[in-house]
């Protein structure tokens, strides 16, 4: 049987079309001066509206709605967190659409995610091993592993990682962005290292770095391993 | 106080189910009353093993799910007293055991007065081998001298920490245990196998012993006898020391390393 109809998601790129005044007269000129440029631009598109200011007028919505029509543009909905707002719009028939989420985190920046959560403080301690096939995530903070990290196993912070036994799994450093985040292990020998984004994997290691306590670094967007640190 | 011991490993083919034969016969033989449970449900192993399997009436599942006592299921082991048997069903699958229904098994068993209770676990670290070591107090954990195997003895060890009910309660963690079968010192000195160490260094498990690779083992699985009891073997030593160590005796390794031939056998060829 074959379908007749089918939902599914989809991520649509929209013209926003934001309002920064009340007085519809004024709105209608801007709109027909930016139309006027490029007349076949504006024809057919859907447009979302997104008023920066209260409309006190009742009738604002629908006479822009109209107003678009005429252009050729399809008004299909109001993006507004507003509730006089949103009232218009359903009486409009436009749909509504949620308010824009607030920007995504800058990820360099471990400030913020102190912030995020201020109960965290200090390092993720794990005092046994960490084998093969478990992940552990020091969100926001550094990793200290009193065990060794079997090989199959994750070990991941935005800080720094410390391993007291032997890191022969996955390693990830400064997992948020970090540039600045190390790895300290007294026998590194992993399948893979990773700070910041930057990784190496086990066969492009230097053997000499697998011989006892190394710190692993970024520098210039290469991983460094000195193994001289405590002199 | 009764005891449940799970003998688990990730893999598969590695002696589970052998381990858990010669382990439950040992126990018997120093005069505990042990129950061995096969919860490879599907695939009954244990029953061949133990030699019972033409006397498999009722099964696990039928004890889970009430179709069944207890009393009517257990098989009565013919050559050591105090040994039971409850075979796995060859007709169902994996999802016919429950987690209450499993719980309400080991509790009765308990409460019939049994010291161990050995659940033979199948390979795989999905549902059938997580209820197998959700009731545990002790885990035998088997691991041929092997990288993949070793692998996945790490991974069932993850989660025998973080899946039973012991962890999900917050008692006391699981008491682990370490069995290496297989173990052939030659292969291991050829660099073909993994050494005791090595495996112990990457598990950091308490270490109850080698079982030596041998044919015995075999052999005396096709004929339906707990290794443990093909007296003479080296792998009948092997496993009653393991048991030996597993009920806290201190007992020497032994089958470690590669036995000198010495001059009688090099000129009569063994």
């Amino acid at each position: 049987m074959s379908k007749v109809i089918d939902l599914k998601g989809s991520i649509l790129s929209l013209t926003i079309l934001n309002i920064y005044s009340d007085d519809i007269q004024q709105v209608k000129l801007e709109i027909n001066e930016k139309v006027e440029q490029a007349p076949s631009f504006f024809s057919g598109i859907p447009v979302v509206i997104e008023p920066k200011v209260s409309l006190v007028d009742p009738t604002f919505l629908a006479l822009l709605v109209e107003f678009l029509y005429q252009l050729q543009m399809i008004p299909i909905g109001v993006r507004s967190e507003d509730p006089g707002i949103q009232d218009q719009a359903e009486y409009a028939g436009l749909a509504l659409f949620p308010p824009q989420e607030h920007k995504a985190r800058h990820k360099t920046v471990p400030e913020e995610l102190k912030e995020d959560m201020p109960s965290e403080i200090g390092a993720l301690v794990i005092k046994h091993n960490v084998r093969s096939g478990q992940q552990v995530y020091a969100k926001g903070r550094d990793l200290i592993v009193l065990g060794s990290i079997n090989p199959g196993a994750e070990v991941v912070a935005d800080g720094h990682v410390h391993v007291f036994g032997k890191a022969r799994g996955k390693i990830f450093a400064g997992a948020a962005g970090y540039a600045d985040a190390k790895i300290f292990a007294s026998h590194l020998n992993p399948e893979m290292v990773c700070i910041a984004g930057m990784y190496q994997l086990s066969e492009d290691i230097d053997d000499k770095a697998k011989e006892g306590f190394v710190e692993v670094a970024l520098k210039d967007n290469k991983l460094v391993f000195n193994s001289k640190i405590l002199g | 106080m009764s005891k449940v011991v799970v003998v688990t490993s990730g893999k598969g083919g590695v002696g589970k189910t052998t381990t858990s034969a010669s382990i439950s016969t040992g126990l018997a033989l120093k005069g505990y009353k042990v129950a061995v449970i096969d919860f490879d449900v599907g695939l009954r192993n244990l029953d061949l093993i133990m030699g019972c399997e033409r006397r498999v009436v009722y099964d696990f599942v039928n004890v889970v799910q009430g179709e069944a006592s207890l009393k009517q299921a257990l098989i009565k082991d013919k050559r050591v007293p105090s040994l039971f048997i409850l075979a796995a069903s060859q007709t169902r699958d994996k999802d016919a055991l429950t987690k209450e229904g499993v719980g309400k098994v080991i509790e009765d068993l308990k409460a019939d007065g049994f010291d161990y209770i050995v659940c033979d676990s199948p390979a795989g670290i999905e549902k059938g081998a997580q209820l197998a070591l959700y009731f545990a107090d002790e885990a035998i954990i088997v691991t041929n001298p092997e990288v993949s195997s070793v692998r996945d003895s790490d991974r069932i060890l993850g989660i025998l920490q973080a899946k039973s009910k012991r962890a999900e309660e917050g008692e006391d963690p699981i008491v682990e245990h370490l069995v290496i079968t297989r173990y052939n010192p030659a292969r291991v000195e050829a660099g073909e196998m993994l050494s005791v160490d090595d495996v112990i260094d990457l598990l950091s498990v308490p270490f109850l012993g080698v079982i030596p690779e041998s044919e015995q083992v075999l052999n005396a699985s096709n004929s339906g006898l707990p290794v443990i009891l093909e007296t003479e073997s080296d792998a009948a030593e092997a496993y009653e020391d393991v048991v030996a160590r597993f009920l806290g005796e201190e007992r020497e390794q032994r089958f470690l390393t590669e036995e000198k031939k010495g001059l009688f056998k090099k000129l009569f060829g063994r």
